[in-house]
């Protein structure tokens, strides 16, 4: 419903200003791309520098259906959890791969945990926003526009799109990897960005005739959504274009792996969806924001082999990811940043599960990190009204060091106001 | 801009239009580059009827003045498509009496789906998937197939979790014969639904230590919308709804699950489509305080106190008027709907009659208002082709723009319109319309009234153009099948 509101408002992105090749029509688009490969991801990548800080990239990996914080960092010394988790605590607590006195990652962190040892991995603790809604799609929401207010309509990471970047139509600048519908975060009626669900399937079948042809049939469509489709169809061409050069040219340097045993409900092949991510990183496409993620952290039942699994397909997707960029030499360019919308109840249920809960920690993972603890644990013997976690940390406190720190964007700008620092970054580019 | 005069053609005394003259489609191109109008196909002429709009200076020159534009409106929102002969036929029997026609007919029962015999509802998902995809391409009453598939968005579920492929061909049947009832019967029926008990969890919820999942998402999700009711209103309810459990098989199979191994496993079988049962051990004993009132309370007890809550009339009809009517439905409208739903006690019969019958149903403002989902819009593809064999490849292609049959994105089912809509998504639907082309084989259904039938002659400047460059039926039927003209309702 939301996503409708304003569609009516939306430009139509005029390739044909951004000087590209755009100007050979859609029947050339094919045929000039194909002609000057090089020349072509050189002059995407020169128009989107301009205007922008650096060539930093996010990844932002949604943990989707509410990750249980209590299991991904681990209290090793509370004996309040075992009161609150008779079934659930026991194992978890005991596995655990301690980081510090009282605080341990999930046993199947273990690619993280490495990482941890290097000095690449921040955890903030306790993040959430004031008055929590136990919603999925109102918390969503909030998480995805910035706005606990509810009143923001397009997402965070959109706005960044359109303010700090070309709002232009350069349509790899913003890309969600491994799913078919473009994600809140990135929305904004502003912004153009690409949506690539299998990066191996993506393109007309029929090859450059049915392009051209396509190309030809969506310009200039009447009506309220005639916009939003002949962005879509050129956005398409654009990336289908990109890829093609880009695929010739990469070559992935770790093991991607999706044959994990899929957990319930998580549908996106994590692993392809980060190898995706990966190309367009290594290959200068110009890529700046990618957005990815896991379902089925909606752990109402049988929880603690679920959630094991998720994490062990988390660990070893982003390990992979991870090892991809650092022998590609991209590694100190890239910022992976995990968010859910909510923790989850730190008592059990009758299922042996946990029902919507607030507070939980977020991952940062990369070269630029500053590994570490911040912000501060949440205490299990003084839960709020609802018997859950309470926040110390601001959502929009770890958004605002991304955005300033790590983009160099105008996080004030971009956010609507001025948050708390929590320094997790390593040389933030931009006076905070 | 004024009006341009319609354009004599040659052979516009032949009953069979050869297509669009190049001389009209030069027409059509001058439309494009000045920026106005949409292109209408009437009678053998093109008319460049300017239409300005606020934001991109061009919408559609709405056609819902005359009555058979009006016919094939309703069909497109209320079916997936027709056949020619089936669009005549609606055609000579007139907007109400279609109307009456779709709320009236019985739904057509599906064929049995023999793999639900499968102990323990171990069978593959594309066979049901197929089985109902087959049945939108067959089925003499596909207003039923529109609303089994709107309350499978809405009462959603999904095999995964359910892991019971027979709870969810259960569930297909019941919303089949159950979706123009009343949603106070529905209510009780989705609560205790073999595939929901699994999906949001009441079945493994007990009085004593409640599962909140399906507590939230009844009153969030199915009735009341979120901020109509609190958190402790959550926690109640999961206590008071707390109890149901599925329903006990009639016989056990010993299954072999892995022969190398000699493993066997235990399955349910059941010999007819059963409910929940309720299991008072499992209840919550005491009273609660839920939606204002305070007592003991039963599942019939809560979903009462529900729909005699304000929010739920509008919140069910706000939801029927985006799927059915527009995205953006004025608070009059839902209000004014909600009304006369509460009215019927809640009777479906009565609210999607007054939807259609509503001014808002057929106001120009609604023409092309709506975009179809890929299952209507696969469906409908097919149709208009003749070709009832293309199930296979219609659930296959589903997922790549968003849509697979019995497995919703979360909770809260499909999205509607723009959410449709991305880079992968639109690609997707012009390859389906190539394999769907290729898998069709013998000859198809002329091509050249398509714009016609399935596009009530209102076409953009560069459907017009590309039609008339068509070289061969084939083509054109890519051209309509792929246009933007045809992802629209």
């Amino acid at each position: 419903m939301n996503k409708e509101i304003g569609i009516n408002q939306l430009k139509r992105r005029d390739f044909l200003r951004a000087g590209l090749v755009f100007g050979a029509g859609a029947a050339g688009l094919a045929a000039g791309y194909a002609a000057v490969p090089d020349a072509f991801a050189r002059a995407v990548f020169a128009a989107k520098q301009n205007g922008m800080a650096n060539d930093n990239v996010l990844v932002m990996i949604q943990l989707a259906g509410g990750n249980d914080g209590l299991r991904t960092l681990v209290p090793l010394t509370d004996p309040t959890l075992h009161d609150l988790r008779p079934k659930l605590a026991g194992p978890m607590v005991s596995q655990a791969l301690p980081l510090t006195k009282d605080f341990g990652l999930n046993h199947n962190l273990g690619g993280i945990k490495s990482l941890w040892d290097q000095g690449k991995v921040a955890m903030v603790q306790g993040v959430g926003y004031p008055n929590p809604t136990f919603s999925h799609f109102e918390s969503i929401r909030i998480w995805e526009t910035g706005d606990p207010t509810r009143r923001q309509v397009d997402g965070w990471l959109g706005r960044t799109l359109a303010k700090a970047y070309d709002s232009n139509g350069h349509p790899l600048t913003g890309c969600a990897c491994g799913t078919t519908d473009v994600p809140g975060a990135l929305r904004d009626l502003q912004a153009t960005m690409t949506v690539i669900q299998n990066q191996k399937t993506f393109g007309f079948t029929g090859g450059s005739e049915v392009e051209a042809a396509v190309g030809a049939l969506y310009k200039g469509t009447p009506g309220i959504y005639g916009a939003l489709f002949d962005t879509a169809i050129a956005t398409a061409n654009d990336t289908i274009a990109t890829l093609r050069t880009s695929s010739a040219s990469y070559q992935p340097m770790a093991d991607y792996t999706d044959k994990v045993q899929l957990v319930y409900s998580s549908k996106n092949q994590l692993a392809a969806a980060l190898q995706l991510a990966a190309e367009l990183i290594v290959t200068g496409t110009g890529v700046k924001l990618l957005h990815v993620t896991l379902g089925g952290f909606d752990t109402h039942y049988t929880e603690l082999n679920r959630h094991d699994d998720l994490m062990g397909y988390l660990d070893s997707a982003v390990s992979a990811f991870y090892k991809d960029l650092a022998a590609h030499g991209k590694a100190d360019k890239v910022l992976i940043a995990t968010w859910s919308e909510f923790g989850r109840r730190p008592k059990e249920n009758a299922s042996g599960g946990t029902d919507h809960g607030a507070a939980a920690p977020l991952l940062l993972i990369g070269d630029p990190v500053q590994g570490g603890l911040y912000g501060s644990e949440p205490s299990l013997t003084s839960l709020d009204s609802t018997g859950n976690l309470k926040f110390a940390v601001d959502f929009r406190s770890v958004y605002q060091e991304i955005l300033g720190g790590h983009l160099g964007a105008d996080s004030n700008e971009i956010l609507g106001a001025s948050f708390d620092r929590i320094p997790f970054l390593k040389a933030p580019v931009a006076v905070l | 801009m004024a009006l341009r005069a319609p354009e004599p053609v040659a052979d516009a005394a032949s009953p069979v239009r050869k297509g669009i003259t190049r001389r009209q489609a030069l027409a059509a191109a001058v439309a494009t580059g000045v920026g106005v109008g949409a292109v209408r196909l009437l009678g053998g002429t093109i008319q460049n009827l300017s239409h300005t709009s606020a934001a991109n200076g061009m919408d559609w020159v709405s056609p819902l003045g005359r009555e058979s534009a009006r016919v094939m409106q309703l069909l497109r929102r209320t079916s997936f498509g027709y056949t020619r002969a089936q669009l005549d036929a609606a055609l000579s029997d007139g907007y109400s009496k279609t109307v009456d026609r779709l709320l009236e007919t019985k739904p057509a029962e599906p064929p049995v789906l023999a793999a639900a015999a499968t102990p323990g509802g171990r069978f593959g998902v594309p066979e049901i998937q197929q089985w109902w995809v087959g049945h939108m391409l067959t089925t003499p009453t596909p207003f039923a197939e529109r609303m089994t598939l709107f309350w499978h968005g809405h009462f959603t579920s999904d095999y995964r979790k359910t892991a019971n492929n027979t709870f969810m061909y259960w569930q297909n049947l019941t919303w089949r014969r159950m979706g123009m009832t009343d949603v106070r019967s529905m209510l009780m029926q989705v609560t205790t639904d073999p595939a929901m008990l699994r999906y949001l969890d009441l079945a493994t919820s007990t009085g004593q230590s409640p599962n909140e999942n399906y507590s939230r998402e009844l009153m969030e999700l199915f009735t009341m919308g979120a901020g109509n009711y609190s958190e402790e209103d959550v926690r109640q309810s999961a206590k008071a709804l707390a109890g149901w459990q599925q329903p006990p098989p009639d016989s056990i199979a010993t299954v072999t699950v892995d022969k190398a191994k000699m493993v066997t496993q235990k399955l349910p079988v059941y010999n007819a489509q059963r409910s929940g049962i309720f299991n008072p051990r499992r209840a919550y004993k005491g009273t609660v305080t839920y939606l204002g009132h305070t007592g003991p309370l039963d599942t019939q007890g809560v979903l009462d106190a529900i729909l005699a809550q304000k929010a739920t009339a509008p919140f069910i009809a706000a939801k029927v008027a985006q799927h059915f009517v527009t995205s953006q439905p004025s608070p009059s409208y839902v209000a004014g709907l909600g009304d006369t739903f509460r009215r019927s006690r809640y009777d479906m019969k009565t609210l999607m009659r007054a939807v259609f019958t509503s001014p808002e149903f057929t106001a120009d403002a609604s023409y092309r208002a709506l975009l179809k989902s890929p299952a209507e819009f696969m469906v409908h593809g097919a149709r208009a082709l003749g070709a009832t064999s293309l199930s296979k490849l219609i659930v296959a292609a589903g997922s790549g723009m968003g849509q697979s049959l019995f497995d919703p994105p979360d909770v809260n089912g499909w999205p509607n319109n723009a959410a449709w809509v991305s880079s992968n998504t639109v690609v997707e639907r012009v390859n389906f319309v190539t394999l769907a082309l290729a898998q069709t084989k013998g000859s198809l259904p002329s091509a050249t009234d398509a714009a016609r039938t399935h596009l009530d002659g209102v076409v953009g400047p560069q459907t017009a153009n590309l039609l008339n460059q068509a070289p061969d039926e084939r083509t054109r039927w890519f051209v309509t099948l792929a246009s933007p003209e045809f992802q629209l309702k």
